[in-house]
């Protein structure tokens, strides 16, 4: 599993990194997210995923 | 010919659902235009997909004329731009960048749950040791949720009761743009002293970490935004989330068998806030307003025209849960609307998470055998206002 996000866009809401805390995390200055890992193990995939589609400004992707 | 007005939630009849003509329109995704309350002419969208496209794109559909003003009276979509839900693309960025770190950074929220915690038990106290029925609504989530945000705020007990008279007016669909002026003009003129006390002394609270955020920025935020973004927080921090308590409580109580699962395992917290937000919703939808000629579900949308997203609706789309009209307080926690979607989604969301599953936990564990004390047709409902629940709730325990 690949994952990639978009910075620019993200707005901060914190819900990756509430969902996917090894995944995701968030800077200190402005909240927005840092990808920790690019490529998470599959244990993740579930927490990911739901990281994906809870995120409001749909700046995270899974990648092929 | 004139056009269907738009279905409104009508508690006392359906307590926990959407109005019925939503089930036909959303299942074909089929969009119409209706009528709103303050004469606006609007399409309505109520599928899961139509809702989450239109929010999602903030260039295509811009809320420049109010999150609400097909409901509120107060707000004018032609008014001018007086605070950041009204603002889109990077004006609205830069505002937000100043603001979400305080309240939706997982590392802050960690440090804030113990004070939210503490003013959870005292309310728990309080309240077991008053007569029964007790006035759940007033006395305990409004007295909560009140407590968070003015603490964070680092608003004084004295004051708190400015920012109820600010969100009585501001969320009656009845209060004119004159009379929401001169309401919130207290709440305005203590906050914009409050931003030069703190200027001058700086502590540890939400505002006085906004000033210092946006100070090494390029454009530091003004005294005045500085005013209606922490005004903003107040008055949505605490009325929103009451409301949700006392309604979430509400169909938990009165859903058979869900508050049963949340005593045996208060854990089930987290996923039953989750829950209550997805199936209770917002009632009465939100407005954007197109900026090009475009199409959603099929259906070409014209520049300027309105567009209301029932969200309520969405959230109730059996493309999201099979079952989306079960209430089920151990579902997954998935996406739902019920926070918004895209850049505007609500700021205030993992407070508002927080203070809920701390409620929900503490009353599990503190008062198991807390039950409604009167029968569900004899709630009274809020009649006026956008932020939808019971007008109060009296509940008992043994």
């Amino acid at each position: 599993m690949k994952v990639a996000v978009d910075r620019d866009h993200c707005i901060g809401a914190g819900n990756c990194a509430m969902t996917a805390p090894s995944v995701f995390d968030q800077d200190a200055d402005e909240a927005i997210v840092i990808l920790l890992t690019d490529s998470p193990p599959d244990s993740e995939q579930d927490a990911v995923q739901q990281a994906v589609d809870r995120c409001p400004a749909a700046v995270i992707r899974l990648l092929p | 010919m004139s056009l269907p007005a738009m279905p409104m939630p009508a508690e006392d009849e359906r307590p926990f659902d959407p109005p019925p003509e939503y089930a036909e329109l959303r299942a074909g995704a089929t969009m119409i235009r209706v009528s709103c309350p303050t004469g606006l002419d609007a399409w309505l969208i109520s599928d899961y997909a139509g809702v989450r496209e239109v929010l999602g794109d903030g260039r295509r559909f811009s809320t420049r004329p109010g999150l609400a003003a097909h409901v509120l009276s107060s707000y004018g979509p032609e008014s001018p731009i007086d605070n950041f839900t009204r603002m889109d693309g990077p004006e609205h960025v830069r505002i937000r960048r100043n603001f979400a770190p305080q309240v939706t950074h997982a590392r802050r929220l960690a440090e804030l749950r113990p004070m939210v915690e503490r003013i959870t038990d005292e309310a728990i106290t309080r309240m077991l040791a008053s007569p029964q029925p007790y006035p759940l609504h007033s006395q305990f989530s409004t007295a909560i949720t009140t407590s968070v945000i003015a603490e964070l705020i680092g608003v004084p007990s004295s004051q708190r009761h400015l920012l109820h008279e600010a969100a009585m007016a501001l969320f009656d669909t009845s209060t004119k743009a004159d009379q929401l002026r001169e309401a919130l003009t207290p709440l305005y003129t203590y906050l914009y002293e409050a931003v030069a006390t703190r200027r001058a002394q700086p502590g540890d609270d939400v505002l006085s970490r906004m000033i210092e955020h946006s100070a090494d920025s390029d454009r530091p935020l003004t005294d005045t935004e500085l005013t209606e973004m922490n005004a903003a927080l107040l008055i949505a921090g605490f009325d929103t989330t009451a409301s949700m308590i006392t309604y979430g409580l509400l169909a938990l109580l009165n859903i058979p068998g869900e508050w049963e699962k949340l005593v045996a395992d208060p854990s089930t917290a987290a996923s039953a806030t989750e829950e209550l937000v997805r199936y209770l919703a917002v009632g009465t939808g939100l407005l954007r307003q197109a900026t090009e000629d475009t199409e959603v579900n099929g259906q070409p949308i014209r520049a300027g025209d309105y567009v209301v997203v029932a969200v309520q609706s969405g959230n109730r789309d059996m493309a999201l849960h099979a079952d989306a009209d079960d209430f089920d307080i151990t579902r997954k926690p998935g996406a739902h609307l019920g926070f918004g979607h895209g850049a505007h989604a609500c700021v205030g969301q993992q407070i508002a998470r927080m203070e809920l599953t701390t409620v929900l936990r503490a009353l599990a564990t503190r008062v198991p055998t807390l039950r409604v004390a009167v029968p569900l047709n004899e709630v009274e409902w809020k009649k006026d206002s956008v932020v939808r629940g019971p007008a109060e709730l009296p509940v008992a325990w043994t």
